[in-house]
């Protein structure tokens, strides 16, 4: 369903991705790993349109994506998570998740006549967030400010936002980086159950979390592919156990620039 | 804001002229004072909705304000236009020029923003200063007694009461707008732009568009304030006239409507107060607005807040909240 | 013809170089702290009043007084940004920006206060009467304004390059955390970046003085003028500061000739609009990629 090739993305002089080749089919969990600098936020961002691509094409079954606007991505069926959750710190939980639904709804500025249409349209959707928000766990703290609440529950705010408008393809970028041994098995639970209706690719440092679930993992290094498989296959790749020494489970601080 | 205080606010407004009769000749004062205030309040929750709720900088508020005044006057001067279809007028002018401000909105950084607007809102005092063929120069426009279809509505009592359900339209629909789809998106591109183009915001027309409903909303107040005072002149729309707006939103606590009409009050206060020694309301208000940016980031809005506000996040209950690996 | 707009070139030159010697403090601020100094022209009119006292009431010679100013200038900038923009470091940009213009108003307030709205006298700095070059008329004044422009535009270029506290600055904007790990006494130099900024701005205001006469708002106009250039010489380049001040002085004077003087400040922010549109780093800027 999604298919990318050649995707090259250079910020001045630096090429932080590379000819790259991607195929990602309308349902299942893929990951895309490697070490810190491989550019797979980088990736991530030029699918959902943040970074601008230099070269190669991407389509989404027959929606040339690198056409799209910024804006026009989730419409198209791309949602995602941010490495550092993007959360609107003035807006409540519950507010986060429904600016998840944006593309969805239709009521502009007759909200503020609060018409029969636009009451409708704005309680069909808080029960659409709220069905994400208690499958997370979170419908306790739908009108707390992100701000206060702990990390680990923040990047399950950014994922429920991503999840919220039921997307053909969802990238989580590191979604699990940050949560506590207690949040980490439900995030499991809802990304499986994602898989099921959609496709999911996901960075993701720890190898055991996606043995679990990836049917497919992608191995990136220096903006380029380097190896692909299951993760069982993976394990033994000689190009992989080299990605991944020295990288073990640390996150540094800096990440790619983009 | 409890639903039990505002109604208490409202009812208390709603009979203040009957208060005020007791006042004898300083009645028409008061009355005065008070609608000029709604009036205000008005702008003040306009320039919060751009500033503090969609983080866009505009030092030229005044600018949309006059337009509504001024094209409100002139229609009624010419063509005996009533209140009505004056302040719509005015509404609908100001918008329109606010699209002149969406390219700076959307595509230049934050500081430039703040000068253009400062600039617009010269530009409009200067210009009404000088085409004196349309807008009478530095003699303003006087209006015809304001008329509400076609009921007299020229008594101070009740301009004030026009003043007051216009403020109070004005309250609901912000209101209206904040807790629906696009006041959210407002306050999505101000927290991220990223994140909120990634959930489908079209970024730079949610800029614009906020632009144009605070416009909306300044104009209509000002088309108001022209038939409330009975005439318009360039010195009601200068920079200072900005900067008092400015400072309403900023002492009252930006992205808030109860922070903004409590804003409005202090400033407001402060200007009719200190009127008579020039510089004192500048000085008070500036060391206010240094004060607040200081210690009380949140303005009066945070200085009151209580557990149960409007449509405010909470603090996350107890129990919930785990700490972190 | 040719006489007529020569002067008018004159007088816009030495006009502009008062809006450059704002651009270049407002510039200089921004450099260093990222911030928009809004009250910089207030805090240049208030450097201006300190020499209008020492004259008036202490009888301090014109020299002194204007190197009094300047002092008071440079206290005045420091303090400031020790003070009231030091606190604000890590908050949004747009409290940095509400405490300048609190600022503003707070200092125009002062001086209301303290000396009234009418307007005190300032002399020139130069006491020399006009010369006069074939038809032209060449006014000293204006001479020691765009001499003091040039001749301080230099020393700054100078001390940005070659000096230990310029290159220190000169890191400071590049990179505040790196420089501050080197050991750069990052605190100081931003007071030092505030002060001598604010001098400038003293600057323009006792050399506006004699024209505007010292009133609380002497600098508004300068200062608004002087965001323009600021901005459209790039806000971040001295060098576009200094020229897009004299560009400016030289289209303001143009617009008072031919066109309406009520209407050059709406026409020069049109202008501005349209500089923009092509080049939205302003004339001299250099592109900032965003990073997400």
């Amino acid at each position: 369903m999604l298919e990318a090739r050649g995707v090259t993305v250079r910020f001045g002089g630096l090429v932080a991705v590379s000819g790259l080749d991607l195929d990602v089919p309308d349902r299942g969990i893929f990951a895309l790993v490697g070490p810190n600098g491989a550019g797979k936020t980088t990736l991530i961002n030029a699918l959902s349109r943040v970074c601008p691509v230099a070269d190669g094409t991407i389509r989404l079954g027959d929606v040339d994506v690198l056409s799209l606007p910024a804006h026009a991505v989730v419409s198209a069926g791309i949602a995602r998570s941010f490495q550092r959750a993007e959360l609107f710190p003035s807006l409540t939980v519950l507010e986060n998740l429904l600016v998840g639904l944006h593309s969805t709804m239709k009521t502009g500025l007759s909200g503020a006549l609060m018409t029969p249409a636009s009451r409708t349209e704005e309680q069909a959707s808080r029960t659409r967030a709220e069905r994400v928000l208690r499958d997370l766990d979170l419908w306790e703290l739908r009108n707390a400010a992100p701000g206060d609440m702990p990390y680990g529950h923040q990047k399950l705010l950014d994922v429920a936002r991503a999840l919220v408008s039921e997307p053909a393809l969802l990238l989580l970028d590191e979604p699990f980086a940050g949560l506590t041994e207690a949040e980490a098995p439900r995030l499991l639970a809802c990304i499986r159950a994602a898989g099921e209706r959609c496709a999911v690719l996901m960075i993701e440092h720890h190898f055991e979390l996606l043995e679990g679930i990836a049917q497919r993992m992608t191995v990136m290094d220096f903006g380029q592919k380097v190896s692909e498989g299951t993760p069982a296959s993976m394990r033994t790749d000689p190009e992989v156990i080299r990605c991944y020494l020295g990288t073990g489970r640390h996150r540094t601080a800096a990440g790619a620039a983009c | 804001m409890s639903r039990r205080l505002v109604i208490a606010i409202l009812v208390a407004c709603a009979v203040l002229p009957i208060a005020f009769q007791g006042l004898g000749q300083r009645q028409v004062y008061w009355l005065f004072v008070i609608s000029e205030f709604y009036v205000f309040a008005i702008v003040a929750i306009s320039l919060d909705l751009l500033m503090g709720r969609s983080g866009q900088i505009s030092l030229g508020q005044s600018g949309f304000v006059a337009l509504g005044a001024y094209t409100a006057a002139i229609l009624n001067q010419r063509f005996n236009v009533d209140l009505p279809l004056g302040m719509l007028a005015g509404a609908a002018t100001a918008a329109v020029a606010s699209l002149i401000l969406g390219f700076p909105a959307t595509r230049l950084r934050g500081h430039y923003l703040g000068i253009v607007t400062l600039g617009f809102g010269i530009a409009i005092d200067q210009i009404a200063l000088k085409w004196d063929a349309l807008t009478g120069g530095d003699q303003g426009i006087h209006l015809h007694r304001p008329a509400l279809f076609g009921v007299d509505a020229g008594t101070p009592v009740r301009m004030y009461y026009v003043a007051l359900v216009a403020l109070v339209v004005a309250v609901l629909l912000v209101r209206g707008l904040t807790q629906t789809r696009i006041g959210r998106s407002f306050a999505a591109i101000k927290d991220s732009e990223v994140a909120a183009a990634a959930m489908g915001v079209p970024v730079a027309r949610t800029k614009v568009l906020a632009f144009i409903v605070s416009a909306f909303l300044a104009g209509a107040a000002g088309g108001i304030y022209a038939f409330l005072a009975g005439f318009v002149a360039p010195e009601d729309f200068g920079i200072e006239s900005s900067l008092l707006f400015f400072a309403m939103v900023v002492i009252g606590g930006m992205g808030s409507i109860p922070g903004a009409i409590g804003g409005a009050v202090v400033v407001d206060a402060v200007k009719n107060a200190a009127a008579t020694v020039s510089g004192l309301s500048l000085t008070l208000l500036g060391g206010m607005i240094v004060l607040v940016v200081l210690f009380f980031p949140g303005g009066l809005k945070g200085l009151l807040r209580t557990r149960r506000t409007w449509r405010e996040p909470r603090p996350a209950p107890k129990g919930v909240v785990r700490q972190d690996a | 013809m040719m006489q007529f707009l020569l002067q008018i070139a004159l007088a816009g030159l030495a006009q502009g170089s008062l809006f450059a010697l704002t651009a270049l403090g407002l510039v200089m601020i921004y450099n260093a702290s990222s911030v928009v100094n809004f009250a910089h022209g207030a805090m240049g009119m208030a450097a201006t009043y300190v020499a209008y006292v020492l004259i008036a009431r202490f009888e301090v010679p014109f020299a002194l007084a204007f190197a009094g100013a300047l002092v008071a200038a440079f206290v005045l900038g420091a303090v400031v940004q020790a003070v009231f923009l030091a606190r604000l470091r890590n908050a949004p940009l747009l409290s940095q920006v509400v405490v300048t213009l609190g600022l503003f108003m707070l200092l125009e307030g002062l001086m209301g206060i303290a000396f009234g709205y009418n307007p005190r006298p300032m002399r020139e700095s130069i006491a020399i009467a006009p010369v006069i070059l074939g038809d032209l008329v060449l006014r000293p004044q204006d001479v020691l304004q765009l001499a003091l422009l040039l001749i301080l535009g230099v020393a700054l270029a100078a001390f940005f390059a070659a000096t230990k506290v310029g290159l220190g600055m000169r890191a400071i904007t590049e990179n505040t955390y790196a420089a501050r790990l080197m050991g750069i006494p990052v605190g100081r130099l931003l007071a030092v970046a505030w002060g001598t900024g604010v001098a400038l701005s003293a600057v323009a205001a006792v050399l506006a003085a004699p024209t505007t006469s010292v009133t609380p708002n002497m600098m508004d106009t300068i200062v608004v003028y002087g965001f323009v250039a600021a901005i459209v010489g790039g806000f971040g380049s001295m060098a576009g500061a200094l020229v897009g001040g004299l560009i400016l002085g030289v289209v303001v004077n143009l617009i008072d000739a031919f066109l309406a003087p009520e209407l050059a400040m709406s026409i020069v922010f049109g202008l501005l609009l349209l500089v923009l549109y092509v080049r939205p780093d302003g004339l001299f800027g250099r592109a900032q990629v965003q990073k997400v």
